[in-house]
């Protein structure tokens, strides 16, 4: 029978490209170019990238390799397997939750279960100490990741409107807008005309028609529940096929549990469990993909004698500066049925409120997301969060088809006291678990509040009766920033780790801000940024004479 | 005390359509009509303290849905693949879980001498009320805020047990699984055929059976 488990479950699809077990390990005890830990969104550019360049590589990646026809469903329940579920401890006076709320586990990491959204960042949004005096400037600008926007767009076949009014990027998509959009998208874009408010059809990473024998997406709406037709760009779907064929090696249901590192201090290859026992890769180059609570979990948990802090932690900011963003959903009530669950989740969007407004009193913006939900997500956020439950929550739910909903995606600003830091408890590999703190700031609590209030402005401009507010976050960003000075960051604007140059880390956990929207496109334009200056300086890189330890003498 | 309450759809039943369904999502969905009879980590007097608290939580107390709730607790507590996070003072799922169903009898003997199955509806919705603003009283480890996180924990595992189930799926008018057939009709007023259709709309105004009615 078909092994169905989420923790040792090795699924064998992509015939003769794919391990059958550890003894059929394509490099074994050889030392490959480029080891990379975690498939997901960055992981997925990065090992396509590097294998087409012609590097040998392996990628890492704890959980399974699902096979999106065989192992998902169309079912909220069922689907909380493609979340990372190991447990974390949250703590802070504004405790994150995990799970399915922001972890993927398994190939594709959380493209898996992403709802597609693809928004750039804003020109501001790398400079908001510059502008705002709040947070801290990235080391790259817009323009930097300008192109690589571009080919990510262009590659995945990004629909979207013919002219999208906020930011430095205007349209036209390389596909075609979605259309028709869905009763929750079309009732928001009414309540957002009513207020002169500008709202425009989402850019998505969704199919609006066939491409690479991938079909137009079908409105089935389970976006976050993995998507079945393959009409939700994924790396699973999208990259790690292309990369199997440039001949890479993809080792899952295998967990790195430490970076090795040599007697000279350079990163040397992973140990890794797989169906509990040890192995090697040993590898030139090693690339940390793993989100932005196991990337600095795992550098804090490979300390050795030569970096008794961690690896990559001489400015001791490994695991600081963490940001979620503020999601908080606003539901409303109409006279007639909005029904939730149909089409793509987010197909209407407004970023009229993205920039810095002084006359608002706090700093940075929002998106709004028209986001359709499904029951158990609506019902269990208004229980566990918004504290709704017994006859009241009956009513509620019984009336469940005529709610519409808004999600704010709000920027949260950095501050060095919420982070990824090592807890006493152990997990089933004997390693500290990650213990992770977050509170708001001033600014964060200010900016929610009028998000929630704009939400509701608009739902009642289209004809709803404002109903309740889930207090939910979305993404995690940070952790290991990105920056010019050794001292305040951990990894450069390539994401080479400042203390040790065959060491990189390039995931969401290097951004310097959050933004105030998702994330997913600008995590993917910096690991294709980060490949291509690996394929340039490949000779300086996979050289060990060359491949000076720089920062290394800085410490001493 | 009689919890039925009428929804917008008495007539549309989700699991007409499960032949159209993938056969994994058919498999699951339906085995929650048929939970195991025989649990192997859940004890007698455990499965009727979940099926009890659940009652309440829900505002139902079908027999047939409380069964599914009380057998997803059990294979959850069967798990070790973890519950994605937890606060550092909270014990893991399993005896938070466990310990908690024994200190609610504690307090339930506290306020009328017995346990909590023995008391009836007023006190037990007390208890849970009071668990959820961690105001009972404090005993062994039992401060305010693991009160509430045996509240949340609770509440998040039972809802989303309860909203999974079919029976309820069809109550609200939720058109459920749809692969490979997805939907068509997504704009407002607008609903495929085999899509739940209210026989009156809310506040009055007239159902979508009504609108899909009248001529286009």
């Amino acid at each position: 029978m078909e092994n169905r488990d989420p923790v040792k479950h090795h699924c064998d699809h992509y015939d003769d490209s794919h391990y059958d077990s550890m003894r059929h390990r394509k490099y074994g005890s050889e030392e490959v170019d480029v080891v990379i830990v975690g498939l997901g969104a960055a992981g997925g550019v990065l090992i396509r990238d590097l294998a087409k360049a012609g590097f040998s590589v392996v990628g890492m990646e704890a959980g399974p390799f699902w096979n999106p026809q065989t192992d998902f469903a169309s079912d909220e329940l069922y689907a909380q397997r493609l979340a990372w579920q190991d447990t974390r401890l949250t703590t802070g006076s504004d405790p994150l939750q995990f799970g399915s709320n922001n972890s993927g586990r398994g190939v594709g990491g959380g493209t898996v279960h992403f709802t597609g959204v693809f928004y750039r960042f804003h020109k501001s949004d790398f400079m908001t100490y510059t502008l705002d005096g709040v947070g801290a400037d990235w080391p790259i600008t817009y323009e930097d990741l300008a192109p690589y926007y571009d080919k990510i767009e262009h590659e995945l076949k990004v629909s979207g409107p013919r002219e999208f009014p906020w930011g430095e990027f205007h349209g036209p998509y390389p596909y075609p807008e979605r259309e028709p959009i869905s009763a929750n998208a079309q009732i928001f874009r009414r309540g957002c005309e009513a207020l002169g408010i500008r709202s425009t059809t989402a850019p998505l990473a969704i199919l609006s028609a066939p491409f690479a024998g991938r079909p137009p997406c079908i409105n089935r709406g389970f976006c976050n529940q993995g998507c079945l037709p393959n009409a939700k760009f994924s790396t699973l779907i999208h990259h790690v096929p292309e990369a199997l064929r440039y001949g890479a090696e993809i080792l899952t249901d295998s967990m790195v549990t430490q970076i090795l590192v040599d007697r000279d201090g350079r990163v040397s290859g992973v140990e890794f469990v797989h169906d509990g026992r040890t192995y090697k890769q040993k590898a030139k180059l090693v690339i940390v993909s793993a989100f932005a609570i196991e990337t600095p979990r795992l550098l804090l948990n490979s300390a050795c004698g030569k970096y008794p802090n961690g690896l990559a932690n001489s400015s001791g900011l490994v695991g600081k500066y963490i940001m979620p963003h503020s999601g908080h959903d606003v539901y409303a009530k109409f006279d007639q049925e909005i029904r939730l669950y149909k089409g793509t989740p987010v197909m209407a969007v407004s970023q009229d409120f993205y920039e810095t407004d002084p006359k608002r009193g706090f700093a940075r913006g929002y998106s709004l997301n028209a986001h359709g939900s499904r029951p158990v997500e609506m019902a269990s956020g208004a229980a566990a969060k918004a504290s709704i439950w017994g006859k009241e929550l009956r009513e509620i739910m019984l009336a469940y088809n005529f709610f519409a909903r808004i999600t704010v995606v709000g920027e949260v600003l950095p501050n060095i006291n919420n982070c990824v830091t090592l807890s006493d408890e152990k997990d089933e590999y004997g390693l500290p678990r990650a213990l992770v703190s977050f509170s708001y700031g001033d600014n964060d609590r200010k900016l929610i509040a009028h998000g929630v209030a704009k939400c509701n402005e608009i739902l009642e401009a289209a004809g709803g009766t404002p109903a309740f507010v889930v207090p939910d976050t979305a993404h995690l960003l940070g952790g290991c920033r990105m920056g010019k000075d050794p001292e305040t960051s951990v990894v450069n604007e390539f994401c080479q780790s400042h203390d040790i140059p065959n060491l990189f880390i390039c995931d969401a956990s290097v951004f310097v801000t959050s933004g105030g929207a998702n994330p997913t496109e600008t995590i993917m334009a910096i690991a294709s940024r980060t490949a291509d200056y690996i394929i340039s300086h490949s000779s300086e890189l996979f050289s060990r004479d060359k491949l000076m330890l720089k920062a290394v003498h800085h410490l001493h | 005390m009689s919890r039925e309450m009428h929804g917008f759809y008495p007539d549309y039943n989700v699991l007409d359509h499960a032949d159209q369904w993938d056969e994994l999502t058919r498999e699951i969905v339906l085995q929650r009509l048929n939970p195991p009879v025989v649990l192997s980590h859940l004890n007698a007097w455990e499965q009727k303290m979940i099926a009890k608290i659940s009652e309440h939580l829900v505002y139902d107390d079908r027999g047939e849905i409380m069964a599914w709730i009380v057998s997803y607790f059990d294979t959850q507590l069967a798990a070790d693949i973890g519950e994605s996070e937890r606060k550092p003072d909270t014990p893991p799922q399993n005896q938070l879980i466990r310990d908690g169903l024994r200190a609610f009898d504690h307090w339930a003997r506290m306020i009328s001498g017995q346990g909590f199955l023995e008391n009836g509806t007023q006190i037990q919705f007390q208890i849970l009320s009071q668990l959820q603003l961690g105001s009972l009283p404090v005993f062994d480890q039992w401060q305010a805020s693991l009160q509430k996180s045996l509240f949340t924990k609770l509440a998040g595992m039972v809802i989303k047990a309860y909203y999974s189930h079919p029976t309820v799926w069809s109550e609200i008018g939720y058109g459920g699984p749809a692969y490979p057939r997805g939907y068509v009709r997504i704009e407002l007023g607008l609903a495929d055929p085999w899509e739940a259709k209210s026989e009156e709309g809310c506040n009055g105004k007239p159902g979508s059976g009504e609108a899909s009615l009248r001529p286009l």
